[in-house]
Order: structure tokens, then sequence, then C-alpha cells
């Protein structure tokens, strides 16, 4: 066609356009890319179910006498003298194995405080006198809602802890000029008749987004 | 703007008009076609609703933030979490308190591994379900070692404790020689004089630096935006504590600093069935950290021999 070299003004021009197109494929391709996906979309994360509130309680693992006392609920179960007649203590009955025989009155009681199973009469720690109290080995009256002193009269360095914070559960607040606290008792914890911490389930453990390596297993690295 | 050429264009029309129609037609579809294409192709910037505050992005470093600056920042925070959660929350800036050394300190001999401390902590801080972000770990370990490599943290027996087992769990150690604040490029977390190692959420570029630096897998990252269910959201929160974090940035154990702070005990002290955690300051010669420091077998700082010296001791019994 024409022999003369195209005017500088339409040479920028058709640039321009090769430019433009090349955008607009670009572009193009990218919304395509993400419209059809062809990489494959992640896989939406399964749900992970919410723990049971359960966990979250701040609950002790049972409650005592005081806090029964506290909440003002049904003390029936502690009315000795309902049943049992007064000046008269009860007559505790052993069998052959010297196991205490459980009446069946308390058929709800374990023994199980201290090894051998030599700690086996109730008036180690019951007032025989009185059996809406308590009283240590060497006489002295203890109420109910003052037990640590019993348990203390004979497990000495861990009620030394437990006074000093170091064992048991303390909450509130670690600020007393802030707010109150609260320090729970032996019994709050402990069973008294059987005082080794019951065993619970465990909460959920933590959930893996890809099923987990193996581990050893603890039964594979006892020797 | 006239394309394509003119010279060449069979439809050019009459000297002195730039543009026919069949050009015009052409040039305008062409652009309508461009910006809809430019358009589809940023769509994927519209999942990053998170990123859209300029106040946000605009805030000032943590430590240069006057009173009345944080206040704002305190309430554009709250309005953030109101506008996603539909609740209003307290948020607050708790500062450190005068003469308080936060330590920690954990009765290996009284822990059972029952993990209540795992989910109280992440209902107290607001941590993503899912994915699931926790800030304690809890190892079990055969009795008479404590080779970490032997540690399990997925166990899942019908109950606990397992006969011939014990329970470490781990969190951040708070330490006074914290490996993560020295390697952050930006200073987005530091040490307070309380002894809390805190991250400004809003300063943290999510390098994860800090992740790789620490030596007991304490820091966590958001890979994703956290989800966290309406009706487990923790009103209660502190500015670097428990707020809600974002995508992008990293977050750890602070003890609890919105109850800390307060005066109050941690969620996983207060939650522990077996009395195994202890909190305190250890600068009070009468609080239960510093009497257990001095009268117990307190064997560990977790890997001590690297000088991180932490603040969080474990300790035995008898």
């Amino acid at each position: 066609m024409d022999e003369r070299p195209p005017p500088a003004r339409p040479q920028n021009h058709s640039s321009i356009a090769w430019v433009l197109r090349t955008l607009v494929v670009v572009f193009g391709g990218l919304a395509g890319a993400f419209l059809l996906n062809p990489w494959g979309r992640t896989a939406p994360l399964q749900p992970i179910p919410l723990v049971d509130p359960s966990f979250l309680d701040t609950a002790t693992v049972r409650r005592s006498y005081a806090n029964l006392v506290q909440a003002k609920e049904d003390l029936s179960d502690f009315d000795c003298y309902a049943c049992h007649e007064k000046n008269k203590p009860p007559v505790l009955r052993f069998d052959a194995k010297q196991n205490l025989i459980i009446p069946s009155e308390h058929s709800d009681i374990v023994m199980g405080h201290g090894e051998h199973g030599r700690n086996n009469n109730c008036f180690n720690c019951h007032n025989e006198a009185n059996l809406e109290q308590l009283q240590t080995r060497d006489g002295r009256v203890v109420k109910f809602q003052d037990s640590p002193q019993l348990c203390g009269s004979c497990h000495g360095p861990t009620f030394e802890d437990w006074e000093a914070g170091a064992h048991g559960r303390i909450s509130g607040y670690w600020d007393r000029a802030l707010g109150p606290y609260q320090r729970q008792q032996c019994v709050n914890c402990h069973n008294p008749h059987s005082p080794r911490f019951p065993s619970r389930k465990p909460a959920p453990g933590p959930h893996l987004l890809r099923p987990p390596i193996s581990v050893p297993t603890a039964a594979a690295d006892a020797h | 703007m006239s394309f394509p050429e003119p010279h060449v264009n069979p439809d050019a029309a009459a000297p002195g008009v730039d543009m026919s129609r069949r050009s015009f037609l052409r040039t305008s579809a062409v652009l309508a076609s461009g910006l809809a294409a430019i358009a589809a192709s940023l769509s994927p910037l519209r999942e990053l609703d998170d990123y859209t505050s300029l106040d946000r992005f605009m805030q000032k470093y943590y430590k240069e933030l006057t009173p009345e600056e944080m206040e704002k920042v305190l309430q554009r925070i709250a309005a953030d979490v109101e506008r996603q959660y539909g609740i209003r929350p307290h948020v607050r800036d708790l500062k450190p308190m005068n003469g308080v050394e936060f330590v920690y300190a954990l009765n290996l001999t009284r822990c059972i591994g029952c993990r209540k401390c795992v989910h109280a902590c992440v209902q107290e801080n607001n941590q993503s379900r899912t994915p699931e972000l926790q800030y304690i770990r809890v190892l079990r370990m055969p009795n008479g070692s404590l080779d970490i490599e032997k540690a399990e943290h997925n166990y899942a027996p019908e109950s606990v404790p397992e006969k011939g087992h014990f329970y470490m769990p781990v969190q951040c150690q708070q330490c006074r020689n914290p490996p993560c604040v020295k390697v952050c490029p930006v200073h987005a977390t530091w040490q307070e004089t309380d002894g809390i190692t805190v991250i400004d959420y809003d300063w943290c570029i999510g390098c994860r630096y800090c992740e790789a630096a620490c030596p007991y897998w304490a820091r966590r990252f958001n890979f994703t935006k956290p989800s966290i269910p309406k009706e487990r959201l923790n009103p209660n929160m502190a500015y670097l504590g428990n707020r809600p974090r974002r995508q992008g940035v990293m977050e750890k154990c602070h003890f609890c600093i919105q109850r800390t702070r307060a005066g109050r005990y941690p969620a996983c002290l207060e939650v522990c069935p077996a009395g195994a955690r202890k909190f305190g300051n250890v600068l009070d010669p009468n609080s239960e950290v510093s009497y257990i420091l001095r009268t117990k077998r307190v064997f560990i700082q977790l890997k001590e021999e690297l000088g991180t010296a932490p603040r969080f001791f474990y300790y035995f019994d008898v």
C-alpha cells in the first residue's frame, strides 16, 4: 500500500492499542480463572464442635458439708440423731479380715482412706460421743465446718502447704487489696472416706487439620 | 483516545471527526469489557473486609499513643466488635501495676491432664474455634523421664490420669530473656514491667519470626480469620489481651492480662480442678508463688539450658 513511513501519531496509537488489548486479555484471563477456578478451591474447614460447657465449669470436684450449709440445702443426711441414739456410741462390726462392715444405711461410703485398709475405724475421725462433730486422734473436738484442722492433724506438711496456698484451690483475686478470694477446703476436692483425687474424662484434645503424624506410643516406650 | 489506527480504517469518518460510530462502539465495548475484567480479577480483595478500616491503618504504635488517642482506639475496637458480633464489649487498656512481677507455678504432681485449662483459656481469650487455636498444650509423658521428644499431646483415654504417665501443660513461659521479642522486626511484641510479653495485634505484620524463635511452641498464628461463636464471645477485653484478632497476626498466652492486671487469677487457674496451677506476684513475699519458690522442689524452668529464664515454674510435691 502506502510506501511512506506511517506518521508518528498513528504508530503511537497502534502500540497503545496493543498494550490495551493485551491488558484486556490478561484481565479477562484472570477474571475467567477466578470464576472457573482451575486450580481448585481449598476445601472449606469442617466446623469443629464447640467444647462441652461442663469443661468450662469452675466448680470443685465435690460439695462439702460446709458448702451445703452455705447454700442452705437439705441437710437431713447429716442429721445423725434422726437414726442414732444419743449417748450411745454406735458399735462397729468387722469381718474376719478385720475389714469394716459398712452398715447398709451408709452404703454410699467407700472406705479407702490410707494404704492396706488399716484406717478402718470410723472413730479415728468421727467423734463417737457426738456424731455431729469430728475428733482428732489426740482427742481434740473439731466441727464439720473446720475439717481441715482434723485433716491437718495427720497430714501436717500438706496442711502447711494448704495454709500457704500452695496446695488446693484458691480462686478470686490474687491481689487481696482489690477483691475477695476463696480458699477451698480439703473436702471440696477429696472425699474423706476415700481421698484419692477422682479420675475424670479429659476434655477433647486438639483437632488437627490433617491426620496426625504417627507418634511413638507410650506402650512402645515402656521398658 | 481513539483506536484502532484511524489511518487504515476504512470506516474512518470525515476529516475533522475523530471517530466513526463503529469505532466508537468497538472502543466502548473494549473499554467496558476491560473494566469488567479488571473488576472481576480484583474480586478476591472483597474478602479482605478486615483491612478496610483507615483508622486502624493509620493508627500509631502502641507506646506512642496518647491517652486520648488510646481512648479513640478502644472505642473503634468496641465498635468493630459490636458490628461483627452484636455484643458491646468492655475494652480496656490495662497498664502494668507497680511492684508486681507475675510468676506462674505448676504442680506436676497434681496435674491430672484433664485439659480443662486449655478450653477455659480458649473461652476467656476469644481464640478461634475453627480452625482451633489454643494457647495451652498438655503433654503426656511416661513416668521417670522428662523427655519432651516422648511427649504426646493427642492422648484421648476414657479417663485421666492414666497409670504410668504424668502431664505437663505448656504455654507461654513469659521469659525474662524472650527470644521472640528479639526477632520481631517491627517491635510489635515486647516485655512489660510486670513480666508479661505482649503483642500489639494492630502492629504485627504476621511474619511469624517469633513463632520460629520460641522454644516452647507457645505462639500461634491466625492463618484464617478467627471464628468465634457470638454466644461464646467474652466481652471483658483488653487491648493487649483478648480482643478479637485479625487474620494474619500472631497471638499467645498473656497471663489473661484482662483479669490479672485487674487483680484476678487467670482463667486456667480458676478452672483447674486439681489445684495444680498457682499464680501471683513474686515480689510479694506472702504470695503463694513466693512460698512455692522458697519451699518446694521447683525443678525446672522448661529448657533451662537455653537461657530464656522463664517466669513459668514447674514443681513437685514431696
